[in-house]
């Protein structure tokens, strides 16, 4: 359980982190959102004790990371933004290297990290220069790295920035494993990506925090954002003007239009709680306008805080 | 403190900084020992004082990546997240550069033992030398690693400790210079001339005690002094003192 208490941090006259508090229950994932330069990383190292806050308090499991900073430790792993490695030794070398920091005695190491190694699948890379390894294959070792001395809580920051797809949804699967035994934070500044595998989300922006709520009860939130993109074969202005007839259509919008086709976006209103996607797709289907793509759209960060900040 | 010892003193071995090192000074060594046995008389002990005037070479090589590679690959961030504390990092640091020191003066012993095996002479001066000669290298190699806490570029680390080291080896010279100047400034404004001297030999004994190679000149002739081993510990603990202070401000840094 980690107690974040009004935390500040202050860099000059720009207060980088202004008066963040909130807390990580046992076993839950929470996740860190925000856009890039809102103080997620900050309040990160913060907690992991690598900066000094201006003040507040941040106890960990109880422990005052400034006044305990031992114990307060020994509950932490954090895998940073960059993560830690030295590109100079093997996976096994390091792993050892980070036993000996955290304290983990010799006769326990060997059980830990064949577990963690097996967890994190790294087992094929193990005796391999870590700067011969692909950035997937780091991520995994930096987040190995955050787990050995067993403790109870994680913090990820940004742990799927720079990889791709495929192993964006490994890291994810790894993480949701991991949350059944640990607390973790995680942070993002991808909404989709922190509801997924977060439980609870703390939106930070400009220092403060915008919300603390959980996934579902956020989703609901938004509920009122519902936007669909359409892209159809079709003159764009009478397309324009049919989808507008539809009930429950708010605003039409268009993106793009050229010769081949035409682009909307289609913005529902909030109060419609009906699926207006069959009546649109019998409507185009009248007009013979074939649909090219349809799909939903994902609320960005920022109509996130302005749907946040407006109720 | 053994953790970042083991890695930061096996990692000289995992690029060639270490054995540039060794290279440099077995070169050195091998070529003044040589050259002495050439002539016949061998003296162990001025081998290892001109081995001394090598430090401002190998003391920048081993020490400029101790701190800055850390704060360059982002490394250091294990030191402020992990249970080990920074007074660790620091001694950890600093024992793997002075044991490769250790390691390259096995050549040194390599001569003893050669010298002593032909019945040459290694007398209590020639050990007099050699603590001298390790006294030293802690205080140099303390003042290598302040440069690396302060900045995260090699280069520049490497040329700020180059820096410290020769102005300290230049500080007999320079006490001279400083002595005389002071003593030509004051008489040409008119001051009389046993008073100019005397303020001169002042500023000549204030420069003058800080250097370290004064204050040990006479281990040689196997005249020990304690205080000025003191001194060349303090120098070192002080420059390691602030390489600590250095790490752990940056916890508490407003910029």
């Amino acid at each position: 359980m980690i107690e974040i208490n009004n935390l500040v941090k202050r860099y000059g006259d720009k207060k980088a982190v202004n008066g963040i508090s909130f807390t990580v229950n046992d076993d839950e994932v929470l996740g860190f959102l925000g856009p890039n330069g809102a103080g997620k990383s900050t309040t990160m190292n913060i907690i992991t004790g690598y900066l000094s806050s201006t003040s507040g308090t941040v106890k960990v499991n109880g422990h005052d990371i400034l006044e305990e900073p031992e114990l307060a430790k020994k509950e932490i792993g954090y895998l940073p933004e960059n993560p830690p490695l030295y590109t100079d030794m093997t996976v096994k070398e390091y792993l050892d290297f980070i036993c000996d920091l955290k304290g983990v005695s010799k006769d326990k190491r060997k059980k830990q990290l064949d577990r963690i190694v097996s967890l994190v699948k790294i087992s094929e890379v193990y005796d391999r220069l870590i700067g011969n390894l692909s950035k997937g294959y780091k991520q995994r070792v930096g987040i190995a790295q955050a787990m050995v001395g067993n403790p109870s809580i994680l913090i990820l920051d940004e742990p799927t920035v720079g990889l791709d797809p495929n192993q964006i949804i490994e890291i994810r699967k790894l993480i949701k494993s991991l949350a059944k035994s640990h607390s973790i934070i995680i942070s993002s500044h991808i909404l989709s990506e922190i509801q997924e595998v977060a439980d609870r989300v703390v939106i930070i922006n400009k220092g403060k925090v915008a919300a603390i709520d959980t996934v579902s009860d956020l989703s609901k939130r938004l509920s009122g954002q519902t936007k669909l993109l359409m892209t159809f074969k079709g003159p764009l202005k009478e397309g324009i003007g049919k989808v507008r007839t539809i009930p429950g259509v708010q605003s039409v919008v268009p993106r793009l239009a050229d010769s081949k086709f035409s682009q909307l976006e289609i913005t529902i209103v909030s109060d419609s709680s009906a699926d207006i996607r069959s009546a649109i797709f019998y409507m185009m289907a009248n007009e013979s306008w074939p649909i090219l793509e349809f799909r939903s759209l994902d609320p960005s960060l920022e109509e996130v805080f302005l749907s946040i900040t407006a109720r | 403190m053994y953790a970042i010892f083991k890695r930061e003193f096996l990692s000289y071995f995992r690029s060639p900084v270490g054995y540039v090192a060794i290279s440099i000074f077995s070169f050195l060594a091998g070529f003044i020992f040589y050259s002495q046995f050439s002539y016949g008389t061998v003296n162990i002990g001025s081998e290892v004082i001109s081995l001394r005037s090598f430090f401002v070479i190998i003391v920048p090589i081993i020490t400029m990546g101790l701190l800055a590679e850390d704060k360059k690959r982002g490394t250091d961030i294990l030191y402020y997240t992990t249970p080990v504390s920074l007074f660790n990092v620091v001694a950890g640091k600093v024992l793997a550069a002075f044991a490769l020191y250790a390691v390259m003066f096995l050549n040194v012993v390599i001569h003893i033992i050669v010298t002593l095996a032909c019945g040459g002479q290694f007398g209590v001066g020639a050990v007099g030398t050699i603590i001298v000669f390790f006294f030293m290298a802690f205080m140099f190699i303390s003042m290598g690693m302040f440069a690396s806490a302060i900045t995260d570029n090699q280069i520049v680390s490497a040329i700020v400790a180059f820096i410290f080291i020769l102005i300290t080896q230049l500080l007999t010279m320079m006490s001279e210079y400083a002595g005389t100047a002071v003593t030509s400034l004051a008489s040409t404004i008119g001051i009389k001339s046993e008073s100019a001297s005397s303020a001169g030999s002042a500023v000549k004994n204030f420069v003058g005690w800080f250097d370290p190679f004064a204050k040990t000149q006479d281990f040689r002739l196997g005249v020990f002094s304690v205080s000025a081993l003191i001194f060349l510990l303090s120098i070192g603990i002080l420059f390691l003192y602030m390489t600590y202070r250095v790490l752990e401000k940056k916890r508490w840094s407003q910029a």
